[in-house]
């Protein structure tokens, strides 16, 4: 038997009921549940010790996958990964998104956890949020009068730390219209498939005629974020790369991070295979070697 | 603590129980149901033992606060086999050795049933993949994913004879 320890617990009917609730308390002292597959193991092993839990699954409507043509897709705060992975829309037009849930956790988990609530609690190594930064996602957070969009990259501020309001919770994300026609690749690195990766490089680009336009990379577990490795996009935009340019441009990824070392790994051995997901990440959006990087060679 | 009563339709039957919003699904079962076949191992959403199926979807019964699942049909082991006859995929589980200490079992079949409810005739692939949220520390996998593929067959031909 597992004892939690005693919190006041909540169904809210509605997002401005669940708000209202949370500005009742601390900020450290109230948290929202929505699957619960990280609050739920962290209450029972002390790390978290809420007065208060605000569950969202008595809100109707927050569990939705909905494509509005030109203006892109919403994700619903309780809408689960294994239903993410299963959409025929994400499969077709968010290709990066589904090849990071498709590749991660168990049926189990997909299940109950939401991507919403996977970004909440602000990982460095959440493979949702990486496919989203580099599919240019945003984020709607509602709080007590008002609600703002921001881009997913503004949420994170530090490890498991976003920009979150006291009075907000966020609602759903947002993509951006169909993203089919741009390349990508995503690739990670763990010690079963089901672990939580050691290191994660996501990348998209727009390719025309060979030239790389549009680049963008993100690199998962190398810092108290997921971060863009700017530099590394910036030596590939424009060009036409070849051997030469793809090392340089994984090079700059291995330098934009700020490895530590921990139980899954060390820093060294971090930055090492930065450079060598993001070289194979890269080659494998230009199409140059594809299918041979699947997640099975490279453990 | 305030305790309050829940109403649950576990394995075909209804349950009014009286719990509270810290108690765990996993506990609820085990402890105050006497469902001891849903097993408590890693806590902490790794292991797959304490899998069971809400509103035939796969859950982990150790990360739920059994408050949230107030109203639904939950199924566990206990609910497969009817009277003395055991499912299908219990009794190729039993005849192809997929089982050592039996610790995982429950969670494997109720795995396997998921995977078979939506996908009646999956390639060893997908049986690995169904089941990769379960982890086995005795038989090695071979014999569990021979066992869901010879059950997904006799299903197909209306139980296994």
């Amino acid at each position: 038997m597992s004892y939690l320890r005693n919190f006041e617990y909540f169904e809210p009917e509605s997002l401005e009921e669940a708000v209202k609730l949370k500005l009742k308390y601390d900020p450290e002292e109230a948290k929202v549940l929505a699957g619960g597959v990280d609050l739920v193991p962290r209450m029972r092993r002390r790390q978290i010790l809420p007065k208060c839990v605000i569950s969202l699954h008595r809100i109707s409507g927050l569990d939705y996958i909905e494509s509005n043509g030109k203006s892109g897709l919403r994700i619903g705060a309780l809408t689960s990964i294994r239903s993410i992975e299963l959409s025929s829309a994400i499969q077709r037009d968010y290709k990066v998104l589904y090849e990071a849930v498709h590749q991660i956790a168990s049926i189990q988990v997909k299940t109950m956890s939401t991507a919403v609530g996977n970004l909440c609690v602000a990982s460095p190594a959440s493979d949702v949020a990486l496919s989203l930064f580099v599919l240019g996602a945003k984020l709607r957070l509602i709080g007590r009068t008002s609600e703002r969009v921001i881009p997913i990259e503004d949420f994170y501020v530090g490890l498991n730390q976003t920009s979150l309001r006291p009075d907000e919770i966020a609602a759903e994300i947002i993509l951006p219209s169909s993203t089919a026609q741009l390349s990508c690749a995503f690739l990670r690195l763990t010690r079963t498939a089901t672990d939580c990766p050691k290191v994660n490089v996501a990348v998209t680009m727009k390719v025309v005629d060979n030239r790389c336009k549009n680049v963008n990379i993100a690199l998962g577990c190398v810092a108290p974020t997921p971060i863009r490795a700017q530099k590394a996009e910036d030596k590939l935009r424009g060009q036409i790369p070849g051997e030469k340019l793809i090392e340089a441009a994984a090079d700059a990824a291995a330098e934009a991070t700020k490895s530590i070392t921990d139980i899954r790994s060390t820093a060294e051995y971090r930055k090492e295979m930065i450079c060598v997901l993001t070289r194979r990440a890269i080659e494998k959006s230009l199409n140059m070697k594809g299918e041979s990087y699947r997640r099975g060679d490279m453990q | 603590m305030s305790k309050q009563i829940a109403k649950f339709n576990i394995n075909g039957r209804p349950y009014e129980v009286l719990i509270e919003p810290q108690t765990i699904l996993v506990d609820l079962l085990r402890d105050q149901l006497d469902l001891m076949g849903t097993r408590l191992n890693c806590g902490v959403g790794e292991c797959g033992a304490c899998t069971v199926l809400i509103d035939g979807k796969l859950n982990l019964a150790c990360s739920r606060l059994a408050i949230t699942a107030t109203g639904k049909d939950i199924l566990t082991i206990e609910g497969l086999a009817k009277g003395t006859t055991l499912h299908p995929i219990q009794k190729a589980f039993a005849e192809y050795g997929a089982i050592q200490c039996g610790f995982c079992t429950p969670g494997m079949i109720l795995s396997a049933k998921a995977l078979l409810d939506s996908n009646p005739n999956p390639t060893k692939k997908e049986v690995q993949e169904a089941l990769a949220g379960n982890l086995c520390r005795c038989t090695g996998y071979l014999k569990i994913v021979d066992a869901v593929l010879a059950a997904a067959d006799a299903m197909g031909k209306g139980g296994l004879a």
